[in-house]
């Protein structure tokens, strides 16, 4: 059975383009622009990974973070912070890795993989 | 609430994580900012030559030199200024605490916001262990809060909705609940009062107290917050009472990390700067060099 990967990013492109990441190394892929979207998906999908941008429109990255680890369900579902802010390596503790745009391909799908296999 | 806010920066990368949060808290409150940076200081005397706070070179102030240095701000902050925000750009010569403290007490804001230290590399390792000399003096001495953001992971929560408020049970800390109550009652935020019992053995000695004694101390602190915060407190939507033990600014930030709180807020009480302490500063410094959120403090 193929492992779920939500994407949460507000930035068109960039969703688009770790979505056919993602894809291409098959992995099925959720996507949603900013927190409310991402929990709502997050809830119906039980995704097994999160990719998730820091600076969204509303809300930010960490507030998403904040309301996953309160819901039983969803809590123990590791997050990968991918950003193109600068000092953004502490801004979740508790994400499993924390990546600047422009980022590696082969880094993710490595973090991906070391992650979820 | 923070409708007039005094932003002190060094226009460098060292203040972008404070400005992040300076112009969300603009963004979302409609307030007036006035960005303010302090060039540098007299060579001598009331001399017209200054040593650069950024460059350390010696240049001399004039009103063309000036209008450039204003025009660079701009230019650094053109992101957040061309989103229309309501903002003044305003320059001093002089020492940096002194004069965001004189500003502070010409233009009355609501909120002084200030980030991390600014000194020189080899200062580096303090960096990572004291807030910066100009924080400090700022604030001991502000007649407003002061809002630090001293780490860039400080920086990425995008407005408030959940406090953390740390109290010693001082008078300034009554004090600072009040406004703590203010602001979670105007932005519609939790608020978690918090208490750490001091287990902090004497330098060079051991824990003196047993386990059965800190259990006590944690029962007395919790007795003592509902006395004095639980008829504020409940008024509010949301609120918690926690005491645990341990080294009072590490609790406070774990009980924060663990809170997801977006806003720390403690009183802080010393006016005068113990020199040989300077250096790691009280709970107040370490909470705002080591928190993942902003810290507000108080001093009266």
């Amino acid at each position: 059975m193929k492992k779920k990967i939500l994407v949460i990013d507000d930035d068109f492109n960039i969703r688009d383009y770790i979505v056919s990441l993602f894809d291409d190394n098959g992995y099925d892929t959720y996507v949603a622009g900013d927190v409310k979207e991402g929990i709502e998906v997050a809830k119906a999908e039980k995704p097994d990974l999160i990719t998730l941008d820091i600076e969204m429109p509303g809300e930010w990255g960490p507030r998403f973070f904040s309301q996953l680890s309160q819901d039983p369900e969803l809590k123990n579902i590791p997050v990968i912070v991918i950003t193109a802010l600068s000092g953004h390596e502490h801004a979740i503790v508790k994400a499993v890795a924390s990546l600047s745009k422009p980022f590696d391909r082969k880094e993710l799908l490595k973090i991906v993989q070391e992650t979820i296999h | 609430m923070f409708k007039n806010i005094l932003f002190a920066t060094a226009a460098t990368g060292a203040s972008d994580h404070a400005a992040r949060v300076a112009f969300n808290i603009a963004e979302n409150c409609n307030s007036h900012v006035t960005i303010f940076h302090v060039l540098g200081v007299p060579s001598r005397g009331f001399s017209q030559v200054v040593v650069d706070v950024k460059t350390r070179e010696k240049v001399e102030v004039d009103g063309e030199y000036t209008a450039w240095v204003k025009e660079e701000i701009r230019t650094y902050y053109e992101k957040y200024l061309d989103k229309g925000l309501d903002c003044t750009i305003d320059v001093a010569v002089g020492v940096p605490a002194r004069e965001i403290l004189r500003r502070a007490r010409a233009i009355k804001p609501d909120l002084v916001l200030i980030g991390g230290s600014t000194g020189s590399d080899e200062e580096v390792f303090y960096k990572k262990y004291a807030a910066g000399s100009t924080l400090q003096k700022v604030a001991r001495s502000a007649p407003c809060p002061v809002l630090a953001v001293n780490r860039p992971a400080a920086s990425f929560w995008g407005g408030v909705s959940n406090i953390v408020f740390g109290t010693d049970f001082s008078k300034t800390a009554d004090r600072t609940f009040d406004f703590a109550l203010k602001v979670a009652r105007t932005m519609e935020c939790e608020l978690h009062v918090f208490h750490a019992v001091d287990i902090n053995p004497v330098p060079g000695g051991t824990l003196l107290l047993s386990q059965d004694e800190i259990e006590l101390k944690i029962r007395e602190a919790l007795k003592e917050i509902r006395k004095r915060y639980w008829p504020g407190l409940k008024t509010l939507k949301a609120c918690s009472m926690d005491v645990c033990e341990g080294i009072p600014y590490f609790e406070i930030v774990k009980y924060a990390r663990d809170k997801h709180a977006d806003l720390i807020i403690m009183a802080h009480h010393s006016k005068k700067m113990v020199e040989e302490n300077a250096r790691f500063g009280g709970n107040v410094e370490q909470v705002i060099v080591r928190a993942g959120c902003p810290v507000l403090s108080m001093n009266k």
